[in-house]
């Protein structure tokens, strides 16, 4: 009887997903952030997408890019297959970045890759969303 | 003369449209018909996931915005037909003949397109992220604005085809010919040159 709680619990706790607010890489980014008031661009990934690897490689790092994105933003990556994901944060195609602010409500949601200038676009509108 | 005229355009509109109604019930019932005749049939907005169309004739037909995630179009006919919107992701389309697609928007990441001909095919601004093209016919197709990225090209003739503002961040070349400004492009965009990339 022992046996089968504690397999209930070890399972259980795989696949109980927890609120953002109580996840620690969620806290992790906010406490980063001090007393800024940035947002947490949370961006799900896995290892052999390509999508996922020109965001985070090239996009993240354009010149026009990463100075407003290391300003208003602090980026937390997930991915899919390794990490667990936080309740209420579904996705529908790889990558999918999630908006957060620092009570943790999302903002927004965007799915697939971006070409850097139409990425800052949206950041400068999601940046301005209240 | 008129008189003609007329009666191809009717006999044209007829063999376009001429699905046969069976077919169409079954594929609109279990999502899926193998070898059947859905030629211009209305197949939009719909959710058609895992479904196996192989051997079907879908020429002219209507599958704007529907999703087709792991599909099976092997040995399909796709000439003509209405893809704008739809998704195709992970699909199977080998040997099948897509010419003149109206695939504008479209998404066939992950796909497996080895062997199709695509010639005259419109993928303006269509997510063809990992795709693979081996020994697919390219002749006119139309990439304008697409994102071909992580996409296999391996024994292409490129030249026809228009590339201009694609993004083909690490997708890969073997024994392929292309134009000059396509390789400049290419090499721009970090494409990955593995052998016989022939640029004249």
């Amino acid at each position: 009887m022992n046996k089968f709680f504690l397999l209930f619990v070890i399972f259980g706790s795989f696949l109980y997903a927890a609120p953002i607010q109580s996840d620690k890489e969620f806290q992790q980014a906010v406490e980063k952030m001090g007393k800024e008031n940035k947002l947490v661009l949370m961006i799900y990934s896995t290892d052999d997408c390509p999508e996922c690897a020109y965001m985070k490689h090239k996009v993240f790092h354009d010149k026009a890019v990463e100075p407003y994105l290391t300003r208003n933003f602090v980026i937390l990556e997930k991915n899919i297959h390794k990490s667990s994901l936080p309740d209420g944060y579904d996705y529908f195609g790889i990558p999918t970045m999630f908006f957060i602010d620092k009570a943790g409500n999302k903002k927004e949601t965007l799915v697939g890759s971006k070409r850097p200038q139409p990425f800052l676009g949206e950041l400068r509108r999601i940046r301005g969303l209240k | 003369m008129k008189k003609a005229l007329a009666l191809s355009i009717i006999l044209g509109w007829v063999s376009v449209s001429a699905y046969d109604a069976a077919h169409l019930k079954k594929a609109l019932e279990e999502k899926e018909c193998i070898g059947c005749d859905l030629r211009g049939a209305n197949l939009s907005k719909m959710d058609f996931s895992g479904g196996d169309f192989s051997k079907s004739d879908l020429s002219g037909a209507d599958v704007r915005e529907s999703i087709f995630e792991m599909g099976d179009f092997n040995d399909c006919n796709l000439s003509g037909a209405k893809a704008q919107g739809a998704v195709f992701w992970k699909a199977s389309i080998r040997g099948s003949d897509l010419r003149g697609l109206h695939g504008k928007g479209s998404n066939f990441k992950g796909s497996h397109l080895d062997k199709s001909d695509l010639s005259y095919a419109d993928m303006r601004d269509a997510k063809v992220w990992k795709a693979d093209f081996t020994d697919a016919i390219l002749f006119k197709t139309d990439f304008r604005g697409s994102e071909i990225g992580g996409s296999k090209f391996i024994r292409n003739d490129l030249r026809f085809a228009n590339l201009k503002n694609t993004l083909l961040w690490e997708s890969r070349f073997s024994d392929v010919v292309m134009s000059k400004a396509q390789c400049a492009h290419a090499q721009k965009e970090e494409a990955v040159f593995e052998t016989n990339v022939t640029c004249r």
